[in-house]
């Protein structure tokens, strides 16, 4: 983009934007746009652009709305890009209560603060995820299916990111504020430079042998997504956002981007264990498919059972159970056409690209930690 | 083959031999050739077909009535181009005028060539060209004029090839240039064959806008031509293979057979085999736009017999040894199921393109990428015939009200499940006994029984599936 001018967003915030997602957002605004940049995040040390780059950091809870209004008024941004959630790692009582806290409390607190401040645009990040019930297959879906919400939700992670996204998306146009523009972006399966979770995981089976176990018959189909393509659409969207505001005339229903949702991936659905082993070979395993044994659905999930039962018996929480082979044997990969088309999304990052990128981070990271 | 090896084979094969027999037995022609009052010329034509054409005088014959003759002769003029085109007797001088000026003879009554050399197998069709041209002044105008077209535009393209000395000593370079040659030789075949499609209304003619399609369906089908026939055209001293491609894996094109560098050439045929899958969906949405059951299987049973080819030589060295085929039983199967609609054809596709799937080899640089292609020819069938439905699914999340007390549900339920066990265990066995195909029933009964279960230790599946932040 360096010959042609770059696009301008004004003024942007971006919340979490010192996490995995949020750092990376951060770098493509800079990098792709015309604009200033603030982060909000809990810690502003991580993640961290060097100073030259100009990015003001703020260190505020997202829940504590008296402080967010405080530096809304202070910075007085145009687009706001709400990135912070928690990890999604844990299913207890109390990850339960921050989910709560920080994806629906936190959510509303910023939407106020959008509201009471003269925000035009807010993009959120939302998930894939409130579309699937963690059971049932989702096969080539878009955003006509419905979200899976209260007692058919098994994950209370995606029900809170399917509340916070209600709560913004409601906000659109409404009466507190009519000139502000919210739209909500649902990323699947996010990997890339800053991710602790499915590289990592991934990487770990490697360097621990256990390549060589496949469950199910690997013909399902899912999407994951490189992360600066999921920042890349977010931003497409705040600047669609900003165009919608400067426009007399509300877009026809099959253009609008404000109050929409939008699923964002790679636009390359893959075999899940292809995927694996796709991450593999790129962290250098010599193996082929010779190796692999194949472990039926079934059995896997008597496995899963056997396990739950006996770490209930020991009291532990299981470190395997039948959510993980359900995982590992779903098809879920959605038709971004609606992105593609309102938004002009294409992914800038081929999935292979992304998966050398990602996993050459993993392994600089594991080593960093080995000689620390 | 001798015949107690063939007997031998399906006797191990049953269900090889079953498909041919389904073929042979029970395939009837949505339209059969009226021979009765055909004229001298036009038995002609259909004999120079059957001559110069194993695989296509079949489908060719049991075409729509409306084309049928125009096809026919379509065939046999490019058919007349390539036999001088391959005829590496001729002289070069000679042969360039011949190429371009086709298009001129077939116009002249009464023109034959009979220069070609005695092994050029196809001869005996130039040397009675005379009836073709007799034929070709019968076709309704708008028809011939699309035939005339591509036949100048294909002796201009072979005449271009002929005289670049360049192409002659060096083969092919770039995959632009691999893409262009096969152009010139299926491309300009499939534009030819569409606006004859499409001028008889039994195409959709929004096909004559989207061009790419059309060039999918010959790009297709010529690239895998090529992928099998490697072994054959390096014997014959001839490579199709652009240097773009095989030059990531070896050094010399020699060195592709070289049984040392088999790893090497299979990566290589791999890269190949990505190159001509990425028009596989095109060509299941081309077949879209056709609306003659008869024009559908004339183009689809090309196709499925492409990707089932495609299939079978992924990942297979036997294609640097020797020359590999589809087996007939395989071939049979793949007619019947090409001789119905898109969906079946759809079915066909996804079959072969995840046993291409299976076989593929992470070590293979081209592993992710033949992945994802095949993913997304998978979301490309879902996308015209797809499985789920939003608004059921909405509908299935609402809680329905109860109806009916238990008791009386079981029992009505108890009873319909008999009814339907009975009626259907009756209706397989009368359909089996009728030739119905139940090797699929089985073979996924198989799968499903199929694989021993290794111990597993807890927590080796890794968590994916949420999109964490």
């Amino acid at each position: 983009m360096a010959s042609e001018k770059k696009p301008a967003l004004g003024s942007v915030m971006v919340i979490g934007g010192c996490g995995f997602l949020g750092h990376h957002v951060v770098r493509v605004l800079l990098r792709d746009y015309n604009c200033s940049v603030s982060v909000i995040d809990l810690r502003c040390t991580r993640n961290r652009r060097p100073e030259s780059d100009g990015v003001s950091y703020h260190e505020a809870d997202i829940t504590d709305a008296a402080k967010l209004e405080s530096i809304f008024s202070q910075t007085k941004p145009d687009v706001v890009i709400h990135t912070a959630s928690p990890p999604a790692q844990s299913n207890d009582s109390v990850s339960h209560a921050l989910f709560k806290k920080v994806n629906v409390d936190g959510t509303a607190a910023v939407v106020k603060a959008c509201q009471k401040t003269g925000v035009k645009a807010l993009v959120y990040t939302s998930s894939a995820s409130v579309m699937s019930d963690n059971r049932s297959d989702l096969i080539n879906a878009d955003e006509r299916w419905p979200t899976v919400r209260g007692s058919q939700q098994s994950e209370y992670y995606s029900e809170t990111k399917a509340a916070a996204e209600e709560l913004v998306l409601a906000a659109n146009r409404a009466p507190e504020a009519p000139k502000l523009l919210t739209c909500s972006i649902r990323p699947s399966g996010i990997m890339g430079e800053g991710d602790t979770m499915v590289l990592y995981h991934l990487i770990n089976i490697l360097h621990q042998g256990r390549s060589g176990v496949q469950v199910g018959n690997n013909d399902n189909l899912f999407d994951f997504t490189y992360v600066e393509n999921v920042a890349h659409g977010h931003l497409l969207a705040a600047r669609a956002l900003l165009l919608t505001a400067a426009s007399k005339t509300i877009p026809l229903d099959t253009e609008r981007v404000d109050g929409e949702a939008f699923l964002i991936t790679n636009d390359s659905p893959v075999y899940f264990w292809d995927f694996a082993r796709a991450v593999w070979a790129a962290a250098g395993s010599p193996h082929g498919t010779e190796h692999v044994r194949v472990l039926p659905r079934s059995v896997g999930m008597v496995l899963g059972y056997c396990s739950e039962w006996f770490f209930w018996a020991i009291g532990k929480p299981p470190t395997f159970n039948r959510q993980r082979i359900v995982y590992s044997c779903m098809t879920r990969y959605y038709d971004i056409s609606k992105a593609k088309k309102r938004l002009g999304y294409q992914p800038l990052v081929s999935l292979e690209d992304g998966i050398k990128r990602s996993v050459k981070w993993t392994l600089e990271q594991q080593e960093s930690a080995k000689k620390a | 083959m001798g015949a107690a090896r063939n007997a031998l084979y399906y006797l191990v094969h049953p269900n090889q031999l079953r498909s041919i027999i389904q073929w042979k037995v029970w395939h009837e022609p949505v339209h059969r050739r009226n021979t009765e009052d055909e004229t001298e010329t036009e038995a002609a034509c259909f004999q120079y077909l059957d001559l110069t054409s194993r695989s296509f005088s079949a489908v060719i014959k049991e075409l729509n009535p409306e084309l049928l003759m125009p096809i026919c002769l379509f065939y046999l003029v490019l058919r007349g181009l390539d036999t001088i085109e391959d005829d590496m007797t001729i002289d070069i001088k000679e042969k360039e005028p011949l190429l371009r000026n086709f298009s001129v003879h077939m116009e002249q009554d009464g023109w034959t060539f009979d220069k070609n050399g005695p092994n050029e197998k196809d001869r005996e069709l130039l040397v009675h060209f005379d009836s073709v041209i007799v034929e070709l002044k019968k076709v309704k105008k708008p028809y011939y004029e699309i035939i005339k077209d591509i036949t100048i535009k294909m002796g201009n393209g072979m005449a271009d090839y002929a005289i670049n000395a360049e192409h002659n000593i060096n083969g092919i370079n770039t995959i632009d240039e691999y893409e262009l040659y096969c152009h010139y030789v299926a491309g300009l075949v499939g534009e030819g064959l569409t606006r004859l499609f499409v001028a008889s209304e039994l195409a959709n003619p929004q096909l004559l806008v989207r061009t790419d399609l059309t060039e999918s369906m010959g790009q297709m089908l010529q690239k895998i031509n090529i992928i099998r026939d490697v072994h054959e055209d390096w014997v014959d001293k001839r490579r199709f293979w652009p240097k773009e491609i095989w030059s990531q894996y070896v050094n010399n094109w020699d060195d592709l057979f070289a049984i040392e560098n088999r790893e090497k050439a299979l990566q290589c045929s791999s890269h190949m085999v990505l190159n001509a899958l990425k028009h596989a969906d095109e060509c299941l949405f081309y077949m879209a736009g056709i609306r003659d059951q008869s024009v559908f299987n004339f183009v689809a049973i090309p196709q499925s017999m492409a990707i089932a080819t495609l299939e079978l030589v992924f990942r297979n060295p036997a294609i640097f040894e020797r020359n590999i085929k589809i087996t007939k039983g395989d071939a049979c199967q793949l007619m019947i199921e090409s001789t119905q609609n898109l969906r079946v054809v759809c079915d066909v596709f996804r079959k072969y393109i995840k046993r291409i799937h299976k076989k593929n080899d992470p070590r293979d640089p081209n592993y992710l990428a033949i992945s994802t292609q095949c993913g997304k020819i998978e979301q490309f069938i879902e996308s015209i015939f797809p499985t789920q439905d939003p608004k059921k699914i909405e509908a299935a999340a609402k809680p329905a009200e109860p109806t009916m007390d238990t008791g009386e549900a079981f029992m009505l339920v108890a009873s319909v499940v008999a009814t339907l066990a009975l009626i259907g265990l009756l209706m397989v066995g009368l359909a089996w006994f009728m030739g119905a195909r139940m090797d699929k029933f089985f073979n996924n009964m198989d799968n499903f029984l199929g694989g021993s279960a290794p111990k597993v230790t807890p927590s080796l599946i890794p968590v994916p599936g949420r999109d964490e932040l």
